[in-house]
Parts: structure tokens; C-alpha cells; sequence
């Protein structure tokens, strides 16, 4: 009897299995056909030279050995660096900043809390579209910042110096208040009991936000650091279609991930766009560990 | 007489089951009979799979050409895809890529070369296309070939030969006291004070209203300009059969120097500046020259009072070429069926024999002499002023990994643009087209077999 239900165990226990492996089986096709294959393909690509009309030839690291000598690479490389900069640390302070006001309790906060969320809803390309006419030479922003010393044109996107500027401040404009919604969840959940004992030792708001909020926010805060980070290396859309020439003036916005466009179908250098790709991915992960490493250790 | 009847009149003592069962049996042989014959049949009919980039008043007239061909040549299917123009080449070279690329397309003269490079073009076949030689194909137009031609073949048949051209907004000349038939400025040198005359400034001198403004916005721009300049100086940009560049060289530093001065000492126009396209067919721009003769319905539609004028040359020309030409060309594919490219060949000479039919109503102009004799030729008050324009012209070198070439230089303007010096941007714009031409050129060589 012990043997039979024994058996029985195990045979339950192998349908179990194999009614999983059914059920999981269609994800895990797709993922490896959508996800697997092309992540695999694109590596193996990185060391080919491939323009799409002939095979690819493999040459080993050759790919990643000219994009050191490469100038499009570093200048595009150095962008990404600038711009990753400009739409982290600005955002980590502003987004938390505003997340306390809004923390507040005041009239007019949700509706207020809602306007300022705004920017968050449309794609990106609706709000580049939107930037270009505002950022237009003679445009809203040109009167609105130039009239005070009279200059009526401003080249916020066809200047070298500028357009970079610009994209950092769209982005920070449209990514704000999202990572606000974060801060405002990891201070919902720090219990009001902490607050209420400093309160009671007497503690004023800067103190209660120095040693209660801002140590109970660190896995928020690198929540925010890491999504922030990949969100800025992985930037594309802004890049492409706010300036009048994607990438452009003289380079100036052109970022990694337009650099990727630029190769694989403009130059049709398929292994020198999986090569950046590759590289892209190697810093993005870099920077993740880096800040999980940092969060484990605090 | 029925069959079973012939077996009965010779003879034979057959039942009524038996008959019967003979009867089915040769219905069946004979619809057997019939499903081969037309198995053969199909077997036998070619299919070309033709794919044309999209420009919307043509495509029912490809449709209602291909119609005509099949029944023309019932042993020939075609199968017709159009791809929107943004997405065109990326297409193409991705359906090449994955073995799939159609047997029958077009490209225009800028982009072609790297497809020869890749033996992907296949030469023309004569026979196929219906004409004893290249000589008696030639005969037929009035140029529009030398962008098809490598190492002394034909490797395609226009469909479309377009040269840019400038037109003046009547009535913004006319506001300014002015009339383009005699004002229009003649030579580079004159039309920046031509342009001033036309152009209202603000308080700070910053233009309200261009007089001219050159295509900032259109990266082709940056080729056929440059080139045109050159070329009227008997040079050349870029020397395509050496691969050599000559940016840095004295008219190259001219033409470059010009549309710097343009942007920063004048300040008649730039990239900053809404296109000039858009700018002109609002009425808000007095001239332009980056329109073919395609132009011409969009500024009747926009309700534009223009006039077609001739581009600028140097006073020291010593070309007396216009802005440089471009075609689309029809081309088939080597890697199809013999069979198959004998087909398309065939599809190509019967569609551009409706040359005049695709300028009539697509405004696509070849130079063919029944376009030149069609109605809607006579009727066009521009199109012999584009066709003198287009005998005289050039087109601009073609190289593999021509957009990286225009990318760089596009890169080389910006700077200029942002006041850098020429003495500084066009000897590295020079080294670093230099270096992507022996590069691409470099690779084709290793990568086609």
C-alpha cells in the first residue's frame, strides 16, 4: 500500500510538473524567441562586420577596438555621460523635493499633485513635439527669458552649447513628477509613529527629514537612482526628434542609443551598432550594481 | 460519340455495371488530364515580386500598368508592394539581408552604389528588355543614365530624373518692388544683396521674413549644393572613381565658405529657421531652391504665384551647370531566377513605356521624347526650362557608404554654422570622409564574394 501511494505521489507530483512546464511553456517560446534569441544575436553580431547585404564576417573584438579610435563613439559616449548626469542628480533632489511639498497637507494639494503629474502621461515624442514649438528661436521661451535684455532670438536647439541644455531640461521636465509619485509611496510607507517620537523629542521638520525620512528612504531612494540612470542611458526618442537634425547641431545631442540608429540603418554597420549596444548594456549594468552594491552595504 | 459507345462498336459485350465503371473511369482520367494540364500551366507562370517606394499619385498608375502587363503576359504574376518612403532603404536592405529582397525595385542614383557593391544589381539584359542594345536604349531618352552606369554597364532604366531648381513667390517680389524676370539674382555672388532686398528684420536684426533661404532642414541639400558649386567650377567634391575627396581643396573651401557666410555674416537664413519648403509654400518665403518640377502642384495647391528661375552660378563659372541632378531608377535583382530576371526586365520596358502617362499624372519626368511630345508636357510652362536645366546638370558622385559621407560633411555645416573656422572644420571633414570612403570602399571589396 506504502508503495502505491507512493507512486502515486510521484506520478501527481510529474503531472504537476509537466502541466506547469505546459502552462509556463508559451511565455518562456516567446521571451526566448523575442528576448533570448535577438540579446544572443546581437552579441554574436558584435563581432561580425555586417552590412545586411552580404553574410557577416566575424571579426573578433575588431568592433569594440575601433570604437575607441572612433570620434562619433566618444563624443557619443561623452553626451550620454553629460546627459545621464543632468537627468539623474537634478531628478533625484527635485523629484524628492516636490514629493515633500506634496507630503504636506494643503488645499488645492491633489488637484495641484495632479497638474504636476501631467507631463508623465503623453510619449515622449508628443512632448518633444511639443518643446520644439516652445524652443523655437523667436519662440515662447525666447520672449519669456530673452526680453528682459531684449534679444529676440534665441537658438535653444541649433546651438552647440545649448541644445544639450535643452534636452536635459525636457527631460527633467517630463520625468520629474514621476519619480515624485516613488518618493511620495516610500514616504507613505514609513510609519507615522517614527515621526510622531521625534516630533516628541523636538525635533523640527529638517532634523525629522535628516535622521527619520531620508534613512528610511534609502531603498527608495536607490529605486529612484536605478530607474533614473537606465531611463538616461537609454535615451532616444528625445534625441531623434527635438532637434531639427536628430543628434544634431554638430553632434552635439547625438547620445548612445541614437549612435546604435545611426550604424545599423543609416551606415548599415550592423556589427559596430551591436557593438555600442553591447557596450551600453555593459554600463547600464555597471551602474545597477554599483548602486546595488551601495544600498546592501548602507 | 460517347466513349463507351466506341468500345461498344467494336465489338465488345460489356454489362450496364461495367459501362458505367468505364464511363466514371474516363471522366476521371479526363479531369486528371485537366488538373495536370493546368498544374503545367501554373507551373510555368513566373511571378516578380516588384516593390516601389511610395508616392502616392503613382501608385494607381503602377497598378493600372501591371494590370495591363499581366494581361499582356498571362505566363507572368506580379506581385506589387509598395513601402512608405521613410522606410524604404532600411526595408530593402533588410529584405536582402534575410533572402527575401524583391525581384523588381526601385532606388534612386544617391543610394544605388552600394547595391552594385554588393552584386545585388543585375546588369540590363537587352533581349529581355526588348531593345537590340544599349544603344538603341539610349536612343529612346535624352539622358538620365549616367547615375545607373558602373565600369561601363547599365545595371537600370529611369522611372524619374529630377533636378532641383529655384522658384520665386510673385507676389512677396512684387511687395518689395521687385520682379523676379529682371531682379533675379544671376550669379552666388549677387543673390545674398538680392536676398537683403527681400528680407525684413526686427529690432536686433534677426530675420522676420527670409528674402532666400537654402534647405538647411533637407540632408541632401548638403550634397547636391556643394557639388553644383563645385562643379561649376570644374571640380569635384568628391572623385568617385578614386574615391578621393577634395574638401579641403579651393572650391570646395568656396562653396563651404558661402554657406557659412550665409548663416553667420549675413544672416539671411540657417538651420534655426522654420524649413524653407514649409516656409515657402506658406507664402512666407520669397524664394527657394530645393523644388523639381514635382514642386509645382504643391505651390498651386498652396495658392503661390510663382516663377521658375534658374539656380545661381559663380560670375567665374566655367560649367554652365544647375543644381545636380538625381534618379530613381527601376532595377532587378541578380540573386532572382534567370527565368524571373528575364520577366522583370520585361516588366521594366513595358512600364516605362508609360513615361508620359507617369508624367501626366504623378509629375515623374523622363526624359523620353513621347513625354516631351505629351500633352501635359506642352501644358507645363516650367518643363522646358527644367529639361534645358537637366541637359546641363551633373550628378553628384556616388559612393558606398554615401551616408556616412553626408553625415560627416552634415556635421563638418553644423560647425560651420556655429562660427567655427573653415580653416579648422574642412581639413578634418576632409581626412574623416577620406577615412569612411576607403573604409566602406575597403569592406565592400572583402564583403562581396
Amino acid at each position: 500500500v506504502t508503495v502505491g501511494i507512493a507512486r502515486r505521489v510521484v506520478s501527481v507530483r510529474l503531472h504537476h510538473k509537466w502541466w506547469g512546464l505546459i502552462f509556463v511553456l508559451p511565455v518562456v517560446t516567446f521571451f526566448a524567441a523575442f528576448n533570448l534569441f535577438p540579446t544572443l544575436f546581437g552579441l554574436w553580431l558584435s563581432f561580425t562586420d555586417y552590412d545586411l547585404l552580404s553574410p557577416p564576417v566575424w571579426v573578433g573584438l575588431d568592433n569594440f577596438a575601433n570604437l575607441l579610435a572612433d570620434r562619433l563613439f566618444v563624443q557619443a559616449f561623452t553626451n550620454t555621460l553629460v546627459f545621464v548626469l543632468g537627468a539623474t542628480v537634478p531628478v533625484w533632489v527635485l523629484s524628492l523635493l516636490a514629493a515633500l511639498v506634496f507630503d504636506q497637507t494643503f488645499r488645492g494639494r491633489d488637484i495641484l499633485k495632479a497638474a504636476f503629474f501631467l507631463p508623465v502621461l503623453p510619449p515622449v515624442v508628443v512632448v518633444a513635439v511639443v518643446w520644439r514649438l516652445l524652443l523655437h528661436p523667436n519662440g515662447v521661451l525666447t520672449s519669456l527669458t530673452g526680453g528682459w535684455w531684449g534679444i529676440t532670438e534665441i537658438r535653444w536647439l541649433a546651438d552647440a552649447t545649448l541644445a544639450p541644455l535643452s534636452m536635459i531640461a525636457v527631460q527633467n521636465w517630463a520625468i520629474i513628477p514621476f519619480f515624485m509619485m516613488i518618493w511620495l509611496a516610500g514616504l507613505a510607507a514609513i510609519p507615522p509613529e517614527f515621526r510622531e517620537a521625534a516630533a516628541i523629542d523636538g525635533a523640527g521638520p529638517v532634523r525629522t527629514f535628516w535622521h527619520i525620512d531620508l534613512p528610511q528612504l534609502r531603498s527608495t531612494g536607490v529605486l529612484v537612482a536605478a530607474l533614473s540612470s537606465i531611463n538616461a542611458f537609454q535615451t532616444f526618442a528625445l534625441q531623434y526628434v527635438l532637434p531639427t537634425d536628430p543628434g544634431g547641431p554638430a553632434n552635439s545631442t547625438l547620445v548612445l542609443g541614437l549612435l546604435v540608429l545611426k550604424y545599423g540603418f543609416q551606415y548599415f554597420r550592423m556589427g559596430d551598432a551591436a557593438a555600442i549596444s553591447v557596450v551600453m548594456f555593459a554600463l547600464i549594468m555597471a551602474v545597477t550594481l554599483v548602486q546595488l552594491w551601495f544600498n546592501r552595504r548602507a | 460519340m460517347r466513349p463507351t459507345s466506341t468500345i461498344m462498336a467494336l465489338g465488345y459485350k460489356t454489362t450496364k455495371r461495367e459501362q458505367t465503371t468505364m464511363r466514371i473511369l474516363i471522366r476521371l482520367a479526363t479531369l486528371i488530364g485537366l488538373f495536370t494540364w493546368t498544374g503545367i500551366a501554373a507551373a510555368e507562370q513566373v511571378t516578380v515580386r516588384m516593390w516601389m517606394h511610395e508616392h502616392p499619385p503613382r501608385i494607381p498608375i503602377d497598378k493600372a500598368i501591371i494590370a495591363d502587363f499581366e494581361q499582356a503576359n498571362p505566363d507572368i504574376k506580379v506581385r506589387y508592394d509598395v513601402i512608405s518612403a521613410q522606410e524604404y532603404s532600411t526595408k530593402l536592405l533588410t529584405a536582402f539581408a534575410a533572402g527575401s529582397g524583391p525581384d523588381l525595385f526601385n532606388n534612386t542614383s544617391t543610394l544605388v552604389t552600394q547595391y552594385f557593391a554588393a552584386r545585388i544589381l543585375a546588369a540590363i539584359d537587352y533581349d529581355a528588355l526588348g531593345y537590340a542594345n544599349e544603344a538603341a536604349l539610349l536612343a529612346k531618352f535624352q539622358g538620365g543614365f549616367d547615375g545607373i552606369r558602373f565600369q561601363g554597364k547599365l545595371y537600370g532604366v529611369p522611372t524619374e530624373v529630377s533636378n532641383w531648381t529655384c522658384f520665386a513667390n510673385n507676389s512677396i517680389w512684387r511687395e518689395a518692388g521687385l520682379d523676379p524676370k529682371t531682379d533675379w539674382p544671376k550669379t552666388w555672388e549677387d543673390l545674398p544683396a538680392g536676398a537683403e532686398k527681400l528680407t525684413t528684420r526686427d529690432q536686433n536684426g534677426v530675420p522676420i521674413r527670409r528674402g532666400f533661404d537654402f534647405a538647411w532642414t533637407i540632408p541632401g541639400t548638403f550634397w547636391f549644393t556643394p557639388n553644383t558649386m563645385i562643379h561649376q567650377l570644374g571640380a569635384r567634391m568628391i572623385d568617385e572613381d578614386n574615391y578621393k575627396a577634395a574638401l579641403d581643396a579651393a572650391p570646395s573651401r568656396r562653396a563651404f565658405q558661402y554657406l557659412q557666410d550665409w548663416a553667420v555674416k549675413y544672416r539671411l537664413g540657417g538651420p534655426q529657421y522654420t524649413a524653407s519648403r514649409t516656409d515657402f509654400l506658406a507664402g512666407k518665403l520669397a524664394a527657394e531652391c530645393s523644388f523639381g518640377i514635382w514642386g509645382i502642384p504643391q505651390m498651386q495647391a498652396a495658392g503661390i504665384d510663382w516663377s521658375v528661375m534658374p539656380a545661381p552660378r559663380w560670375a567665374d563659372a566655367v560649367s554652365d551647370n544647375g543644381l545636380d541632378i538625381y534618379a530613381y531608377y527601376m532595377m532587378v535583382n541578380a540573386r532572382s531566377a534567370p527565368a524571373v530576371q528575364k520577366a522583370a526586365w520585361k516588366l521594366v520596358r513595358f512600364y516605362t513605356d508609360h513615361a508620359a502617362e507617369l508624367f501626366g499624372s504623378a509629375g515623374l519626368f523622363v526624359p523620353r521624347t513621347e513625354v516631351t511630345e505629351s500633352a501635359a508636357y506642352k501644358e507645363n510652362s516650367a518643363a522646358p526650362f527644367f529639361l534645358a536645366e537637366l541637359k546641363k546638370a551633373k550628378f553628384s558622385p556616388r559612393v558606398v557608404g554615401y551616408t556616412r559621407v553626408l553625415d560627416t560633411i552634415l556635421r563638418g555645416k553644423d560647425k560651420l554654422v556655429q562660427g567655427e573656422k573653415i580653416d579648422d572644420v574642412l581639413p578634418v571633414m576632409n581626412e574623416e570622409v577620406n577615412a569612411v570612403m576607403n573604409r566602406e570602399r575597403a569592406r565592400a571589396a572583402t564583403l562581396v564574394k
